[in-house]
């Protein structure tokens, strides 16, 4: 069997509600041997194990704030666990915030070079597959890719961002409800998108509510619960655990 | 720590990308585009010169030394060097706050947020070498001499510091949003605190207990002011004792600021 690409051994990250800032401050520099549990702290994701092959489509499911968003910034690195530990191997797209990355004061081009670079493309890529880029995001923003982005409304950024991302090469794709914006046509070149991803033996890790998005495209599904992970099989397995808690 | 400066060099084409869009984005829309980066800190000399070289310039006792001739070239040098500094620490202060959409959903080495704050102001300050070179000619006080060795001395020691700087001061105010406020009292005191409108040799002078003036010297500002003063006036060159404790604390700083970084970063994320 292959090595995963994704791994998650005793995973937990701990989050600490009304903290007061200075007592916090001075607990980061000062070790106390054993730490008294903070009434305000609570563990968004706690006790989490579990293995991603290379090529899976995992598809992550449970209610709102029970972590789901929480365990994609840990795979994406842009959290640091505070239990345990996560591995990943492999460079990520993450199609989290598409708008993320861009300079309102600077344009459409300026921000592809921009965020294209960031995420690790060369200038060279970027220039030839500058207008397929641009096509991609639509006539909207093909005409106003030289003003600037400020200027733009939130689903053309959106469009735009998620146009180059979708040029990345990197095996892992992390994509948290970007199908929920966008009109219909927008979402129909995004499910395309992500099909061919897949096809090409990409790794994926969707957060979605909607079951139509999640049978489509994943092979297993995580359904977590208060920061625990209660199902690990199916899609329809973690559909079913998800609508039994919920309908209950 | 080797392996974060590992990760971070693995991350200078994200360094200079940051850098080369706060630059674009800050001079992209004013017509007179780098200019300004020169305009504000001549603006400034300017006034300094008129109160203390024409208001309160008596020669006699402002201690200029070899400088005496030639004030505003010995203003315009500190006060180049001053915006950079003043400019890196500021926006420094706010390099993770600033950016927090970024930084939590791209993965990058974060140092390279603060960090690129103070290469960028670092290029402004390149940017006006070129008029500290025509002043320096029209005093006649160029050399072509080992003293101009002086200059990469003392870029590299005021890059040291204030990295350090940035570094400690991005984290501390993720968790501590004062400290943006305090900054603007903080410059102001460092300011004074610098030979920059004054000589070096009048604190020296001056009527005040000798421990405060060795505390006056553990700034590391005090040692590279020097330094910048010496490309045209070598007796200005630091002592070996002012040039030790500028370095000492300079690299101690660096080194703080990075580990006071690392050990927050996690908190930092989250509360970003």
């Amino acid at each position: 069997m292959a090595t995963p690409i994704i791994e998650a051994e005793g995973l937990g990250v701990r989050f600490v509600r009304n903290r007061r800032r200075q007592l916090r401050i001075r607990e980061m520099f000062i070790h106390r041997g054993g730490r008294q549990p903070n009434p305000g702290e609570f563990w968004p994701l706690r006790d989490v194990n579990f293995a991603i092959n290379p090529g899976d489509a995992i598809g992550i499911i449970g209610r709102n704030g029970t972590g789901k968003s929480t365990l994609l910034r840990l795979i994406a690195g842009v959290l640091i666990p505070d239990e345990g530990k996560i591995t990943v191997r492999g460079r990520v797209a993450p199609l989290l915030e598409l708008s993320a990355g861009f300079s309102n004061d600077l344009t459409g081009r300026e921000n592809v070079h921009l965020v294209g670079s960031l995420h690790g493309l060369s200038s060279n890529f970027l220039k030839k597959t500058f207008d397929e880029i641009v096509d991609f995001a639509g006539d909207q923003v093909s005409k106003a890719i030289d003003t600037p982005v400020r200027h733009y409304s939130s689903g053309m950024k959106v469009r735009l961002g998620f146009s180059v991302i979708a040029q990345l090469s990197h095996p892992i794709l992390l994509v948290d409800e970007v199908m929920a914006v966008g009109d219909a046509e927008f979402r129909k070149k995004c499910y395309a998108t992500i099909e061919r991803l897949l096809a090409e033996g990409r790794t994926l890790v969707l957060v979605s509510h909607n079951e139509g998005d999640l049978t489509r495209f994943c092979n297993r599904g995580l359904y977590f619960n208060a920061g625990k992970l209660m199902t690990d099989g199916s899609v329809q397995d973690a559909l079913d655990a998800y609508n039994a808690v919920v309908r209950a | 720590m080797t392996s974060s400066v590992m990760t971070l060099w693995e991350n200078r084409n994200a360094l200079g990308l940051l850098v080369r869009r706060d630059l674009a984005v800050k001079y992209q829309q004013s017509l007179l585009g780098y200019l300004w980066s020169l305009i504000e800190p001549l603006g400034v000399a300017a006034i300094y010169w008129f109160v203390f070289g024409v208001l309160y310039g008596t020669g006699s006792d402002r201690h200029l030394g070899d400088a005496n001739n030639s004030y505003p070239l010995f203003l315009i040098t500190g006060i180049f060097a001053w915006s950079w500094a003043n400019a890196a620490m500021g926006e420094a202060t706010s390099a993770l706050t600033g950016q927090a959409r970024l930084i939590t959903t791209m993965k990058v080495a974060r140092q390279v947020f603060p960090i690129g704050r103070v290469l960028g102001r670092f290029a402004e300050f390149l940017a006006g070498l070129p008029i500290l070179i025509i002043l320096a000619i029209v005093f006649g006080e160029l050399h072509f001499d080992w003293q101009l060795l002086a200059l990469p001395l003392a870029v590299l020691l005021q890059t040291v510091f204030l990295t350090g700087l940035a570094l400690l001061l991005s984290s501390l105010n993720v968790l501590l949003r004062d400290v943006e406020k305090l900054m603007r009292l903080g410059l102001r005191v460092l300011f004074y605190a610098t030979p920059i409108i004054y000589p070096l040799a009048m604190v020296q002078n001056a009527n005040m207990p000798g421990w405060a003036k060795d505390v006056y010297e553990l700034n590391p500002l005090v040692g590279i002011m020097e330094l910048y003063h010496a490309i045209w006036y070598p007796e200005m060159f630091p002592s070996a004792t002012l040039l030790g404790i500028t370095v000492g604390i300079s690299v101690a700083l660096l080194v703080g600021g990075w580990w006071v970084f690392r050990r927050l970063e996690p908190a930092v994320l989250k509360e970003l």
